[in-house]
């Protein structure tokens, strides 16, 4: 059972999740990391999901199209997309909603 | 009179009554998974499923309207899945859409209501009339429990095999990719709202009748699929439906 932290606005949130867990679908219904994750379309297109991987990133397959789409160059800061990664193994995470805001938007086609 | 069931209990018989017809051992659920299917026949797929699931957020909107202004957790539920289906990111039928040009037919005939089958009326009809005619607890169990929650099981299996099969790309079956994440929040609310809001054996009863019913319309829609389009290309015995 993967361990999850969620460090955001100065706290960390801890919990456990079954195997193969999407953590939006948690939030989407009612489990932790919910209300803590902020998330938006689930879709990989709104970028609201997006958190820096401070640990366990090296157990998370390569970026999808959709996260090398709409995160770009901070991929390469070590930021995913959450509604695009089925957690298997322990993971912690950063979000500030403040920056996803202010990200750039993708680039469309 | 049968006793009221705990929550548990409900939802075990819940999930029975849905899988006992489920449509994914239908012929064309198979042929599909097995990589047997033409551009063709998705194109025809494509055709009708737009006029099944296109107007799911009107199903949900008469079903928003009736539920009692009490029912807060569940009117918020329906409001954030019509939103999600609409505009919380790409419009989902935008997405069906962009599959069915890639299997090699067009918008305009997409959205053509003369080309969707008579089942698929039937199914679409049905809809409509459960969103506006049945208890709203009832209506949720069928459209949201009993067809919706489904998707994410079927998609899982079709995805892979568009690509690896069919050889789509990534973008092109985004419609099926989405649904793994949406439909699994909403199967899944939907679950908790019908556990927590059918307070009596009748409507308990009624749920599940609603979510058996659902999964035959289902069943119906996809059969009628394989024998409208392609059953004159592959026959059953080319079918493995032993599994």
């Amino acid at each position: 059972m993967p361990n999850v932290v969620l460090h955001k606005s100065g706290e960390a949130f801890r919990g456990e999740v079954a195997a193969e867990t999407n953590l939006v679908v948690r939030a989407g219904i009612r489990q932790f990391p919910y209300p803590h994750l902020t998330y938006g379309c689930g879709m990989g297109k709104c970028g609201r999901c997006a958190c820096r991987v401070l640990a366990g990133a090296g157990h998370l397959p390569a970026p999808n199209w959709k996260e090398t789409r709409r995160l770009g160059e901070r991929i390469g800061q070590g930021f995913r997309l959450v509604c695009q990664l089925w957690v298997t193994h322990d993971i912690e995470l950063h979000q500030d909603d403040a920056l996803n805001a202010a990200a750039p938007r993708p680039r469309e086609g | 009179m049968p006793d009221m069931m705990d929550q548990a209990t409900f939802r075990t018989a819940l999930e029975t009554a849905i899988k006992g017809k489920s449509a994914t051992r239908s012929p064309f659920s198979v042929a599909w998974a097995e990589g047997k299917l033409s551009r063709a026949h998705l194109c025809r797929w494509a055709e009708n499923h737009y006029h099944y699931v296109g107007p799911f957020a009107e199903y949900l909107a008469y079903v928003y309207a009736r539920l009692p202004a009490h029912m807060t957790e569940a009117k918020d539920f329906m409001l954030s899945n019509m939103y999600e289906e609409e505009i919380g990111g790409d419009r989902h039928t935008d997405l069906l859409i962009r599959f069915a040009e890639a299997c090699g037919t067009s918008a305009a005939r997409v959205k053509d209501p003369d080309n969707m089958s008579p089942t698929t009326r039937g199914l679409q009809s049905w809809c409509y009339s459960v969103a506006m005619r049945e208890d709203p607890i009832v209506a949720i169990a069928g459209l949201v429990v009993g067809l919706e929650s489904q998707v994410p099981s079927i998609y899982r299996r079709q995805t892979p095999t568009l690509r690896e099969k069919y050889g789509f790309t990534d973008e092109e079956v985004e419609f099926f990719d989405l649904h793994i994440v949406s439909d699994e929040i909403h199967g899944e609310r939907g679950y908790q709202i019908v556990l927590s809001y059918a307070t009596t054996p009748d409507l308990q009863r009624q749920c599940l009748k609603i979510c058996e019913v659902g999964a035959q319309m289902r069943l119906l829609y996809t059969n009628a699929l394989y024998h409208n389009y392609v059953e004159n290309d592959l026959p059953l015995r080319e079918l493995d439906l032993a599994a």
